[in-house]
């Protein structure tokens, strides 16, 4: 006890310095600024804004990150409840009903909600971090590849359970993820695969490209055919900024379950984070008196998986700092940003390094007040982004996501993929299927094939290795677990939904 | 109320109605799509002995989504769905081709098509950014000039701003020919 009181002490103590809080404010303002542009998510911005953090000391360096992070999320989640275009895995489930309770007027509660519930599960995972972070490591060390395979195969279940049309076809949608992600280099023979021949396919389709394309590209050309009507409730009245008490009370047990949840998962190396939100969202769906008000503007729909995304992002650290694996492209950006600094992320960080280590976890709650302080008084001028116009907001948006594509790596051919991967969602749309399960199973594509491949070959091409290693066993029956149950309502909400349709 | 496979009373016996167009088609695509996949990764080596090779996992998970497309097609034949939704071309086409325009001209490309070697000349970020955009907001039914003409010109200012001064990003500014 008196260690993690000295330990944070020691963190707090770094963190507080002026240089410091100044560095992890104009990081917090700046993502915000940047993460808020429609179209681009946290991975984008991180990647573009690392090089400013270049010039400061390590630790100013790797606060002024951690400020960034937050708030390229938190503008992240803003872009999804306002306009619906998640620039990420982790907001996909976000627009879901943050998106809808704009459409109802609501986008102020929304949004703060989404500051309040991510800076409660900041606290929790930062105490969280500084007690359990040594002992919890001995979880991450049981798992080998066919628990990892099992794990991501049970968040991609998660993706199945979560999206709203048929069961079968969500699979459908998962399996062309998986096969997507397949297109580039193998990672073990090097050789190119369904690459066409095209250099430029060489290293595989870029996530952003595919997210940018399905939800952003797609998303804009199906609302362009739309009735002006239909757009226009999303900008008509906005009133109350701030959440009612009944918000408060209705989210706040959501907000603790999505933080258990996330800080759980975000221990978990290999897409915890983007899990966690799927995970606390489907959760707060199934334990809800009125699981049909989800997807139509629940506020705990916003609340859990927003608390959820933000605890596991910080428990994260967990992972990366003491095996060295990072869980998710932020992460792998951070470990490219300290090694510039001369920092080579592992167990061996928080014995030599402890200021630094602690001094970031520090800044990572003060990053999260940050955004609470100054983006709550901001949420007005997010919330008045909706006052344009949609004919003069849709060019753009589609104007910055061609630059913002294009920035990533200076490839043009980036854009074209994306446009390519527009149509295709559109295509999607029209035959109702649900893109958020692909996006996911396309991040979680080569890392599932790696620890496939381990996996088998350690068991002498056993595929009943999965079965018999218990954590592996477990996992998998929970996601059989999870389809059966998703599978049996699915039948008879159908019909319901033919029923009313019907009846008008 | 109709149930089973039966094809409908109305219809000449020998032809099955397809019941969902919207599943059967999207299951036959899926189908294609698997197909395109194990066509593509023919040429990858396969299992060799315990290991992986390159091809194994795409050929697997296509034929797992071959088999999905299937069912879903199949449901489509069988049961009662709704029709597939008219696509819109306009919109579509308008934002397509401004998003190729600023693939094709913000740094420059030349490409053959049919023998024809086109060449697109360097416009840099401003020019790109600003035909772009009112390329794609002719896309919108509602159009009008002036307003449009100001927020593009707002809109490229802004770009230039956080990308090339704030950001510090590489960009070409101006047409470079």
């Amino acid at each position: 006890m008196s260690d993690l009181l000295a330990n944070l002490w020691l963190g707090f103590s770094v963190a507080a310095n002026p240089f410091n809080i100044g560095f992890c404010l104009v990081g917090a303002l700046v993502g915000t600024l940047v993460g808020v542009l429609p179209g681009i998510g946290t991975v984008a911005t991180v990647a573009m804004l690392l090089p400013i953090t270049f010039g400061l000391p390590p630790v100013g360096a790797l606060i002024m990150l951690a400020g960034i992070y937050y708030g390229a999320q938190y503008g992240g989640s803003t872009t999804s409840i306002l306009v619906n275009i998640p620039g990420e895995a982790t907001s996909v489930v976000t627009c879901l009903d943050g998106h809808q309770m704009a459409r109802q007027g609501r986008a102020g509660p929304a949004l703060s909600i989404a500051a309040i519930g991510s800076f409660f599960a900041g606290c929790v995972a930062t105490v969280l971090v500084a007690a359990l972070g040594a002992p919890l490591t001995t979880i991450a060390l049981l798992f080998g590849p066919a628990e990892y395979f099992s794990l991501m195969l049970l968040g991609l279940i998660f993706a199945v359970v979560l999206a709203k049309g048929s069961v079968v076809k969500s699979i459908a949608m998962v399996l062309a993820g998986l096969l997507l992600s397949m297109v580039g280099s193998d990672l073990e023979t090097g050789a190119g695969r369904m690459t066409f021949d095209y250099p430029e396919l060489a290293d595989g389709i870029g996530f952003t490209n595919v997210a940018m394309g399905v939800f952003g590209f797609a998303e804009i050309i199906r609302n362009l055919e739309m009735s002006q009507e239909s757009r226009d409730i999303v900008q008509s009245k906005i009133t109350g900024l701030m959440p009612t008490r009944q918000d408060l009370i209705d989210s706040s047990g959501a907000i603790a379950r999505g933080t258990v949840i996330g800080s759980l998962l975000g221990i978990l190396p290999g897409g915890g984070a983007v899990v966690s939100s799927f995970a606390a969202y489907t959760f707060e769906k199934r334990i809800s008196k009125h699981p049909e008000r989800f997807g139509r503007g629940a506020i705990q729909g916003v609340a859990a998986p927003e608390a959820a995304n933000n605890a596991a992002s910080q428990t994260s650290f967990i992972p990366l700092l003491t095996l060295g694996i990072p869980p998710n492209a932020v992460m792998a950006l951070m470990v490219g940003a300290m090694t510039i600094h001369g920092i080579v992320p592992g167990p061996q960080v928080m014995v030599k390094q402890p200021d630094l280590f602690w001094g970031m976890i520090a800044s990572m709650w003060i990053g999260n007040l940050m955004l609470v302080i100054i983006n709550l008084p901001l949420v007005g001028v997010w919330v008045s982004l909706l006052r344009v116009p949609y004919r003069l907001l849709f060019p753009s948006i589609i104007v910055f996501c061609c630059i913002g594509i294009y920035s990533i790596n200076n490839a043009p051919t980036d854009v074209v993929i994306a446009a390519v991967f527009g149509l295709f969602g559109y295509w999607l749309v029209k035959h109702d299927f649900e893109p958020a399960p692909l996006v996911l199973a396309f991040v979680l594509g080569p890392l599932m094939e790696e620890n496939l491949r381990r996996a088998m070959l350690i068991a002498r091409g056993d595929a009943s290795v999965f079965l018999t290693r218990p954590i592996s066993a477990g996992l998998i029956l929970i996601a059989l677990g999870m389809l059966a149950l998703a599978m049996l309502p699915m039948i008879k909400k159908r019909r319901d939904e033919v029923f009313v349709e019907s009846e008008n | 109320m109709a149930e089973g496979a039966k094809p409908s009373p109305s219809g000449d016996g020998l032809r099955l109605r397809i019941k969902g167009p919207r599943d059967f088609y999207g299951g036959l695509v899926l189908i294609g799509l698997a197909g395109i996949a194990v066509w593509a990764s023919s040429d990858l080596p396969g299992l060799q002995g315990f290991s992986f090779g390159p091809g194994t996992a795409p050929r697997m998970f296509a034929g797992c989504l071959a088999a999905v497309g299937a069912l879903i097609a199949l449901t489509g034949l069988f049961v009662e769905g709704p029709k597939v939704e008219a696509f819109a071309i306009r919109g579509p086409a308008y934002v397509l081709v401004a998003i190729l325009f600023f693939a094709g001209t913000i740094r420059g490309v030349s490409f053959d098509v049919f023998g024809l070697t086109i060449v697109l000349p360097t416009l840099g970020l401003v020019a790109s950014t600003f035909i772009a955009f009112m390329i794609s907001i002719f896309g919108s039914s509602e159009f009008r000039w002036r307003e449009s003409l100001l927020a593009a010109v707002a809109m490229t200012l802004f770009c230039v701003l956080l990308f090339v001064y704030l950001l510090q990003l590489p960009f070409q500014l101006w047409p470079q020919f």
